[in-house]
């Protein structure tokens, strides 16, 4: 009651926080380095590609002077092989998010390890690690993958690898599959002591839309449990203050 | 739930079936006899803050002290709408029982041991919670096999839903509140996306 606004951020605001996600683009123009707050842009050079915050890309390429290549995720190969994946190999769970970067030794084939930057992404957590952005590898969804495939399909829809119809009608295909499991995913709280509900590789836009749901979901479950979990509680410390000494039965009284 | 919740307020004023242990003189009008004392053993639906209280408080200090009243679970909690919770629990439209059935259960779970209602209701509800997702997202013609719904209206409800919503109880009501409400932000996002 103290706080009018829903918890969380909006849609609104998360779209606004895609937009500081990088995209490669291809400059039609030179543009010399600006100086920005989160720090230099490179020095655009035609025909060499450069990496963009979205909002800078999606000005430029309003203006035409740049081109921005769609990230390997939401190529229509890709986009196909996460709706298999999540309708027939797994319909429980959602997509796992990207996997962190990794590289492999060419000397020594089979034995890729994770990219280790001590100071950068030591304590990093999904899904702020630097592959859960725009530069997910193909096959893997990242965290905003909704709003940046969104703005890219209506601002660069040209510059999809295939018609940008296409890729939205597997991007509506994937949002209702994806919907419908955050629906069925409440079942899992069915069990005693409430289960548990996994929302590993859920977007940021699906977050926002399903929070005030999921949260009443678990909210009502809890108040439902409150009074068994009360009694187990008492039951457990008239049990622990048995083995202590016999006298203390009647404490809970 | 917050001193000021009109729910919990509401939910205190359901009736629960209490039978009194007690001769209690001048309250025989609460059993239709007035002026007369109210007998023991005679059986007054009395509401749930008051039975509570009188439930939980005794006589007096000795050892035959024994409480005023004792209560039964009330109609919408009875064996045979937990048995038909059981079967099926989207087809029980909890709102005929009790708009309040939810909050009612948590108090009398509260007051009584019933550790079977807690296993039941909690599977209603979780149960429900998907069905009351997936219409509050089909209304307003959301769904896309509701392509010809009228886009951001209510009016897309209709046959075997319209039964269904209609049967929430406020716990429910909220839940579909919620559910709706994020549909239909995202809904006009997605459209606010294209026009700038």
């Amino acid at each position: 009651m103290a706080l009018p606004l829903p918890p969380g951020l909006n849609h609104a605001e998360v779209a606004f926080l895609a937009e500081m996600e990088m995209v490669t683009v291809v400059p039609r123009q030179r543009l010399e380095s600006i100086n920005l707050l989160s720090g230099q842009t490179p020095p655009l050079r035609p025909p060499h590609r450069a990496e963009l915050p979205l909002w800078l890309a999606l000005l430029l390429k309003k203006q035409r002077r740049a081109n921005i290549l769609p990230p390997p995720w939401l190529h229509p190969s890709s986009l196909a092989e996460i709706i298999h994946r999540e309708t027939k190999e797994d319909p429980v769970t959602f997509s796992a998010p990207p996997p962190p970067p990794s590289h492999a030794n060419p000397h020594d084939p089979g034995t890729a390890r994770r990219v280790r930057d001590a100071d950068a992404d030591a304590n990093l957590a999904p899904p702020f690690l630097p592959s859960c952005t725009a530069g997910a590898p193909a096959g893997y969804l990242p965290y905003h993958w909704l709003e940046v495939a969104e703005a890219l399909l209506t601002h660069a829809g040209d510059d999809m690898a295939a018609p940008a119809g296409d890729v939205r009608s597997l991007l509506r295909d994937l949002v209702e599959v994806r919907a419908a499991k955050m629906r069925s995913s409440t079942s899992a709280l069915e069990g005693f002591g409430g289960g548990l509900m996994s929302l590993r590789g859920v977007g940021a836009m699906e977050l926002a839309e399903s929070r005030g749901f999921v949260l009443g979901v678990v909210d009502g479950v809890r108040k439902i449990g409150a009074s068994a979990e009360a009694a187990r509680r008492e039951e457990e410390e008239l049990g622990g203050g048995r083995e202590d000494d016999e006298s203390d039965e009647d404490m809970g009284i | 739930m917050s001193y000021y919740d009109i729910d919990s307020i509401l939910t205190d004023a359901e009736k629960i079936p209490c039978t009194f242990q007690l001769e209690i003189p001048e309250l025989g009008y609460l059993d239709n006899q007035p002026g007369q004392p109210l007998k023991a053993g005679s059986k007054i639906a009395l509401p749930l803050w008051l039975a509570e209280m009188l439930a939980i408080a005794n006589t007096g200090g000795d050892d035959q002290a024994k409480s005023f009243v004792t209560f039964d679970l009330p109609a919408a909690l009875s064996n045979e709408v937990v048995q038909a919770l059981k079967a099926d629990p989207r087809a029980v439209p909890l709102r005929d029982q009790s708009p309040h059935l939810y909050g009612l259960a948590t108090h009398m779970m509260d007051l009584s041991e019933e550790q079977e209602l807690g296993v039941v209701l909690r599977k209603t509800f979780v149960t429900r919670a998907s069905e009351i997702a997936l219409h509050a997202r089909k209304v307003g013609g959301t769904g896309h096999n509701k392509g010809t719904a009228d886009e951001g209206s209510n009016l897309g409800v209709g046959g075997t839903g319209e039964e269904f919503l209609r049967g929430l109880e406020e716990w429910e009501r909220k839940l579909f509140r919620k559910a709706h409400d994020g549909a239909k932000a995202g809904k006009e996002w997605m459209e606010n996306v294209k026009k700038r």
